[in-house]
């Protein structure tokens, strides 16, 4: 369905050097420098997976999505989505495709809602009965009755993020980019926009790209994540893979009424480790330790906690995913900082 | 066939939405329209004031120099009406990033982007340009055949596409340099040198609104033919053939354009 | 005084700053506007061509010539966006924001400009005025340059630029009735581009109409600036215009002081 090999982008930026006299030369002669925006990118997508593109913020993102989007050109490697490639017939292509830009809206501004759906209607050539029949569609999974005869300026930002998305379904494109459909809005809303995607995604078999810096958003929506960092591929695979991979971090909750647990416990000793795998945070009596689970075993954990002091209601849980994640990020910045 | 067909049809569309927007905003449309009226009567005024103080102005009339004054307004004006939304291609939209819409709908981007609005304010000029024109031809005592008529109507849209093709070979520099709008401008000031014959200025300045930056072919040699009848294929043909390649011109710089965009932010 | 300065070079330096980066763009508009001046010079040349005398109402083609490029000095000195930043204020609500804030707005607008103009007139004035008496020791054998002219010249562009700047805060107030600023802009730009003398030297026009037009305060952003440093005012005229220009910025001050009065009555009884 979708295949992204070896995508690489490269942006020229000029150099400004200080200073009244840097400004007139770099009039005349101006310098600048290759920054590597996207390295090395592949993935690919079968049809009808939701797909999670997830990497911090400047890792590239949407440097993919806009070269996948065809709206930038890529330096070199090829996307190719049904096998038509933007950068060879990008009308064709761009039939097939959804675009949302949460943070740009594609809606006629000062004119009723209706007006911006009779346009699209017209530049993707979508036939009258056609039209109306996903214009029904369309109202009842994202509910645009209450708000189509305003003018888009006064719609709310909830109302708009789904206007946006209907008018990126109307043509029934066969993939969808959503590029942080959520930002910024509230809990309830969230929840709205991700139930449409999901249905549209389930009844039409829309493949889905989505990136987000909410990982809610992705681990209600998408099995199977790719995430980047630094312009290449980090992680590719599913939730599960993804917890089983870097999720070995376990937590263990409880109480107690020692005081100066830590100390206490003092677990980088006991077990011989460093005080990167384990660490251990108080408030008042409740304490969160945190600790990878390969390296010391939950059992031990619990048996050598248990033994040592008095401990109140214990528990042992996962850590979600976007603790995963977070140590992901960190880890990234953490290596550019000592390179 | 096909193709023109449809994109006509979506140009009615556009024009429609924009007429629609415009019922919104009736007031900001007359100001705006009042506005550019009022720019071509100061210049008017300026005329006026001159000739009362001289005969002719080179060897040319009053009228014969409303009437060139008022016919560059005419091709000025159309594309000022109908294509005015490169100039913010220039200004800020790719700067800040907002090219990313045309980008992915699947239609000629130039295309759209060019019939996307209509600037209602350049009704004030075009409507001047006509008065003007209509109201001096009675007293030029020009000798009427059809073949003038036929040629003086039909070099309009010629003449509409030099402005036309500029303003996209100029408005594309931003693909580049992120804003071109200045660009536009001095282009736009240049353009001023046509409105008058291109007899008073000398030998350089003719030389550059003929073959460098070809305004005077807008207006001035257009306007000459039909005042004077000399050498059709001069003062018409090569208005044509101008249009022609500067359109090709600026598609071509609009095309390797797109390729450099670099959109804006994350 | 002295501290009052301090709070406001802070905008003076945002002002250069911001020319400084698009610097490009600003030369474009600098030689676009250099070439409109040119197609003046070429329609005068053939007027005074056609008219077959050398002075036209006291003004012969070379001071004609010094004119049109003065003229276009003078108005790049002396103008002035507060109208368009007011009105945008206005329509966008922000207005109210002066309201609380510690600094004068017209203050930092003042200083914010400056800042922009300083870099233009560094770069303009001295190549026009170089060229300006280049033309003049051309046509008339010798140098024409008066010290003391240029000097009553930058003062009178000074107060020029304070009448620009204030007239232009009345203005604005315009916004709340009309929103399309751009189109009210153009009307304004225009009437006030004929009035003050810099489409026709007022002189060309029938006499009562030049007298009116003298007294209205337009004439006093170019007209008297350039007049002056033609050598075309002395002894008493000079005083009587440079007193009429302090009188302008006196009067526009004030007006704009009574226009912030009304505006600030109005946003407490509308809520902003």
């Amino acid at each position: 369905m979708i295949y992204v090999e070896n995508l690489r982008k490269e942006f020229k930026k000029t150099i400004k050097e200080p200073g009244l006299l840097g400004s007139f030369k770099s009039l005349f002669h101006p310098k600048s420098e290759k920054i590597v925006a996207v390295d090395d990118i592949s993935f690919e997508v079968p049809e009808g997976e939701i797909l999670g593109f997830i990497g911090p913020n400047g890792a590239g993102k949407s440097t993919v999505i806009k070269m996948l989007t065809g709206i930038l050109t890529p330096t070199s490697g090829k996307c190719t989505i049904n096998g038509k490639n933007p950068t060879v017939d990008r009308k064709s292509y761009v039939k097939e495709i959804g675009v949302v830009f949460g943070q740009r809206t594609q809606l006629w501004w000062d004119l009723p809602l209706r007006e911006t759906y009779g346009v699209l209607k017209e530049i993707y050539e979508v036939p009258e009965d056609r039209y109306h029949k996903r214009m029904a569609f369309l109202n009842e999974v994202l509910d645009l009755e209450s708000f189509i005869t305003s003018p888009v300026r006064t719609l709310s930002l909830g109302q708009r993020m789904r206007a946006d998305i209907a008018a990126s379904l109307l043509h029934s494109p066969k993939v969808l980019f959503l590029d942080e459909p959520t930002i910024g809005l509230d809990v309830v809303v969230k929840d709205n926009i991700r139930n449409a995607i999901d249905y549209i995604n389930k009844t039409e078999k829309t493949t889905v790209i989505l990136t987000t810096h909410d990982l809610a958003d992705i681990e209600t929506l998408s099995k199977r994540i790719v995430m980047i960092d630094k312009g290449q591929n980090v992680f590719d695979g599913t939730i599960s893979e993804l917890k089983s991979k870097y999720g070995q971090i376990r937590e263990l909750h409880f109480d107690t009424d020692t005081a100066n647990v830590e100390q206490a416990l003092a677990y980088a000793e006991h077990f011989g480790i460093s005080d990167d795998v384990v660490t251990t945070e108080t408030d008042g009596k409740s304490v969160k330790v945190r600790f990878n689970s390969s390296v010391v075993p939950v059992s031990d954990m619990l048996s050598y906690t248990l033994g040592k002091i008095n401990v109140n209601d214990i528990s042992v849980k996962d850590a979600d995913i976007e603790e995963i994640i977070r140590r992901l990020y960190k880890q990234g910045v953490q290596d550019e900082e000592k390179a | 066939m096909k193709q023109i067909k449809r994109m006509l049809r979506i140009h009615r569309i556009f024009i429609a939405q924009e007429l629609k927007r415009m019922m919104e905003y009736k007031g900001d449309f007359i100001v705006g329209i009042i506005g550019f009226l009022m720019v071509q009567c100061s210049n008017l005024l300026f005329l006026w004031i001159i000739f009362s103080q001289i005969p002719d102005l080179m060897g040319w009339t009053v009228n014969e120099i409303i009437f060139i004054y008022g016919f560059s307004l005419i091709p000025k004006g159309i594309d000022h009406l109908l294509f005015d939304n490169l100039w913010s291609i220039g200004h800020f939209t790719v700067r800040k990033g907002d090219f990313d819409k045309y980008l992915t709908r699947p239609i000629n981007t130039l295309f759209h982007v060019m019939v996307e609005k209509v600037q209602i304010d350049a009704l004030g000029e075009l409507l001047m340009g006509i008065a003007l024109v209509c109201v001096t031809l009675p007293s030029l005592s020009i000798e009427w055949t059809a073949m003038k008529i036929i040629l003086g109507i039909a070099v309009i849209p010629f003449a509409t596409l030099i402005y036309t093709g500029i303003k996209i070979a100029t408005s594309a520099i931003a693909f580049w340099t992120k804003r071109s709008g200045n660009i536009i401008y001095m282009f736009y000031m240049v353009n001023d040198f046509a409105k008058y014959p291109a007899t008073i200025y000398n030998n350089a300045v003719k030389w550059i609104i003929t073959y460098v930056i070809p305004f005077a072919f807008t207006s001035y040699y257009p306007a000459k033919y039909i005042l004077t009848g000399d050498n059709p294929l001069y003062n018409i043909g090569l208005s044509v053939v101008i249009s022609i390649v500067l359109m090709v011109i600026g598609i071509i710089i609009w095309n390797k354009g797109i390729g450099a965009y670099e959109s804006a932010g994350s | 005084m002295k501290r009052k300065l301090k709070i406001y070079t802070p905008f003076i330096n945002a002002g250069i700053q911001e020319t400084a980066t698009y610097r490009v763009n600003w030369i474009f508009y600098m030689l676009g506007n250099v070439l409109a001046c040119f197609v003046s010079y070429f329609i005068w040349k053939a007027v005074y061509t056609s008219s077959g005398e050398s002075s036209m109402n006291g003004f012969t083609m070379p001071q004609m010539v010094v004119y049109i490029f003065l003229m276009y000095l003078t108005s790049t000195m002396v103008s002035s966006d507060s109208a368009y930043l007011i009105g945008e204020e206005i329509r966008d609500g922000s207005i109210a924001m002066r309201l609380v804030k510690p600094v004068s707005f017209n203050g930092t607008f003042l200083f914010q400009e400056i800042g922009n103009k300083l870099m233009t007139i560094c770069v303009l004035i001295i190549p026009l005025v170089v060229g300006v008496e280049i033309v003049r020791v051309v046509f008339t054998g010798s140098v024409q340059f008066n010290f003391i002219s240029f000097l009553l010249y930058l003062i009178s562009c000074t107060f020029a630029y304070l009448i620009n700047f204030f007239f232009n805060i009345c203005f604005g107030f315009i916004a709340f009735i009309i929103k399309y600023l751009w189109g009210v802009n153009l009307m304004k730009n225009c009437i006030v581009g004929f009035l003050s003398g810099a489409i026709i030297p007022l002189a060309f026009l029938p006499k009562p109409l030049e007298q009116v037009f003298l007294f209205l305060p337009f004439s006093s952003l170019n007209y008297t600036p350039v007049m002056i440093y033609m050598g075309m005012y002395s002894g008493t005229t000079l005083l009587y215009y440079i007193c009429l220009q302090i009188f302008w910025v006196v009067a526009f001050w004030g007006m704009s002081k009574l226009f912030w009065r009304i505006c600030v009555k109005h946003l407490s009884v509308q809520g902003g």
